[in-house]
């Protein structure tokens, strides 16, 4: 009787299981395998044939111009935007958590709706709002401060610059409510006992919230490396990587061999792997650095 | 912050708005809906929005559904490798998209679903970060309710179904309008599975509209507003759940 039930049980978790299982097998073990074998390989499209051939591909992106390009263009996004994004959402959340603040709900609101808003509306707003006749180059000149007359994503010097730049905009909501939702963690005495013995408002910045919030910085700088430096759909809508490629990222480059050049496949699979191997690496040596502290 | 996304509604408003010479005569010209009209009187793109709602909504109940069982599986049962299929879920929760994007496409290719609403829906029926949500949250509910329903005589999918779903409803919302905004939003694997109009999603629509020679800016942007309009409707009614979703996986750290 008891060995039925106990088969009966394990049969009603497979069942329970098998959604998942199949999911992962299908959709996530299977495709990681096969990239691995791609990019070991050279992928012929036209004749469907994989050629094994060693360490080639991950060769040929160490010598790749574009390859470094691309990694200095990442980095320069990620730098730029992961403290910048990091700082402004916890100032916003720390004002927005004081008491004399009113309409709280409706600023919340107002400073969320971009990051839920899809990154392609986003991106196509903002190369209106950045071309040549947008919004920006037009109050640009009325307040006559210089501007790229071909327009901000036109220039080399001022395109990354302007993805970044709407990249903190579209962040910046998300990452304050994880901070406001630390905020309410931390208890208010600490504040008022503070208050008493005449603390500033950066007094209490710096003693009390920035140390008690720790955990999520931690939280909110990796998650934010890790998206930042899979910056892909605002290129994609926005420059294609261009101009004179200095706007092109780790996955766009990816994202360009694999399917707009033919037979690259395989390489576009190395460079993944390598673009993945270094985003673990910077998650890590985060989580060493912000722990040791 | 909101002045870009308001920007985008007033220029989906007027008509040519890219013939004003300045910024005040655009403000102070006429309003107009023929931008929403024209995108609505094509019919191309009600199958898009079609396809958009369509996709989202099934996603969405499979999710509900899916991660409800595997989550419940997690949170309750012991079984052979349990902590490896944990593992396994945090584990495909850290892999980025780009790393399948290739093998996935070829897949995709092989199984001939390319251009088809399989590719688009199948995949993405559960995931990770839903399990995860639903094995946290069953985990808080008391066993004794369980037990006691066991004791009645409640066979398994009696106790899943008529006890556990019921109790798991504000995770289970919270799921929903997750995966719905996600879904909605999402742009780069219905792009790359689909290469005719009849499938393509809103988002991937725009993508294609914006790379023609020609661009009539007022319906651009009444095409972007009217692919932004439900996840502002959507926020405006489940804040909460939204942001409880958003900040789930912050505050179990």
């Amino acid at each position: 009787m008891k060995i039925n039930i106990n088969k009966k049980e394990k049969y009603f978790i497979f069942i329970l299981l098998l959604p998942w299982l199949l999911n992962l097998i299908v959709f996530w073990v299977y495709p990681l395998l096969y990239s691995i074998v791609l990019s070991f390989s050279d992928y012929s499209t036209l004749t469907n044939e994989i050629k094994f051939t060693g360490f080639k591909n991950y060769i040929k992106i160490f010598s790749d111009k574009a390859f470094y390009n691309s990694m200095i263009n990442t980095l320069i996004f990620v730098v730029g935007t992961v403290p910048l994004t990091t700082a402004i959402s916890m100032l916003l959340a720390v004002l927005l958590n004081s008491k004399s603040v009113k309409f709280k709900e409706f600023y919340k609101a107002a400073y969320f709706i971009p990051s839920v808003t899809s990154m392609v509306v986003v991106s196509i707003l903002f190369s209106n709002l950045y071309s040549q006749a947008g919004y920006l180059n037009k109050i640009c000149q009325m307040l006559s401060i210089p501007f790229p007359a071909k327009g901000f994503l036109q220039e080399p010097s001022t395109a990354l610059f302007s993805i970044m730049a709407m990249d903190i905009w579209m962040a910046v909501g998300y990452y304050m409510v994880i901070f406001l939702a630390g905020l309410q963690a931390i208890p208010n005495d600490l504040y008022e006992s503070a208050e008493l013995n005449g603390a500033s408002f950066f007094q209490k910045l710096f003693k009390i919230t920035i140390p008690l919030l720790k955990n999520t910085f931690i939280f909110v700088i990796i998650i934010n490396t890790i998206k930042s430096f899979q910056v892909f759909i605002e290129i994609f809508i926005m420059t294609k990587g261009g101009p004179l490629n200095s706007t092109n990222s780790l996955v766009y480059l990816v994202f360009q061999n694999a399917f707009e050049k033919t037979d690259m496949m395989g390489y576009a699979s190395a460079l993944g792997i390598i673009v993945f191997i270094i985003i673990l690496i910077f998650s890590l040596v985060q989580m060493k650095l912000m722990k040791v502290k | 912050m909101m002045a870009p996304l308001a920007w985008m509604i007033v220029l989906s408003l007027k008509e040519n708005p890219e013939s004003f010479k300045n910024f005040f005569s655009l403000i102070f010209s006429e309003f107009t809906l023929s931008n929403y009209i024209s995108a609505f009187d094509s019919n191309n793109f009600l199958i898009f929005f079609w396809n958009s709602l369509f996709v989202a909504l099934v996603v969405t109940i499979g999710n509900i559904l899916l991660c409800f069982l595997v989550g419940y599986a997690l949170a309750r049962k012991e079984f052979f490798a349990k902590k490896a299929v944990f593992f396994s879920i945090i584990g495909v929760m850290i892999i980025p998209q780009h790393l399948i994007m290739i093998p996935l496409y070829r897949l995709i290719v092989n199984l001939g679903w390319m251009n088809s609403y399989l590719s688009l829906i199948i995949p993405w029926l559960i995931t990770p970060f839903g399990i995860f949500l639903v094995k946290q949250f069953i985990e808080s509910i008391p066993e004794e309710i369980e037990k006691a329903a066991k004791i009645d005589g409640a066979g398994y999918w009696k106790v899943l179904f008529k006890i556990i779903f019921p109790l798991s409803k504000p995770i289970l919302t919270v799921l929903a309008i997750y995966t719905f905004l996600n879904t909605w939003n999402s742009f780069l694997f219905p792009f790359l599975f689909s290469n005719e109009e009849g499938i393509r999603t809103l988002p991937v629509h725009l993508a294609f509209f914006i790379g023609k020679q020609s661009i009539d800016l007022g319906n651009l942007m009444a095409g972007s507003s009217i692919s932004a309009l439900p996840i502002l409707i959507i926020f405006i009614f489940f804040q909460k759940n939204i942001i409880k979703g958003l900040t789930a996986g912050a505050l179990k750290e």
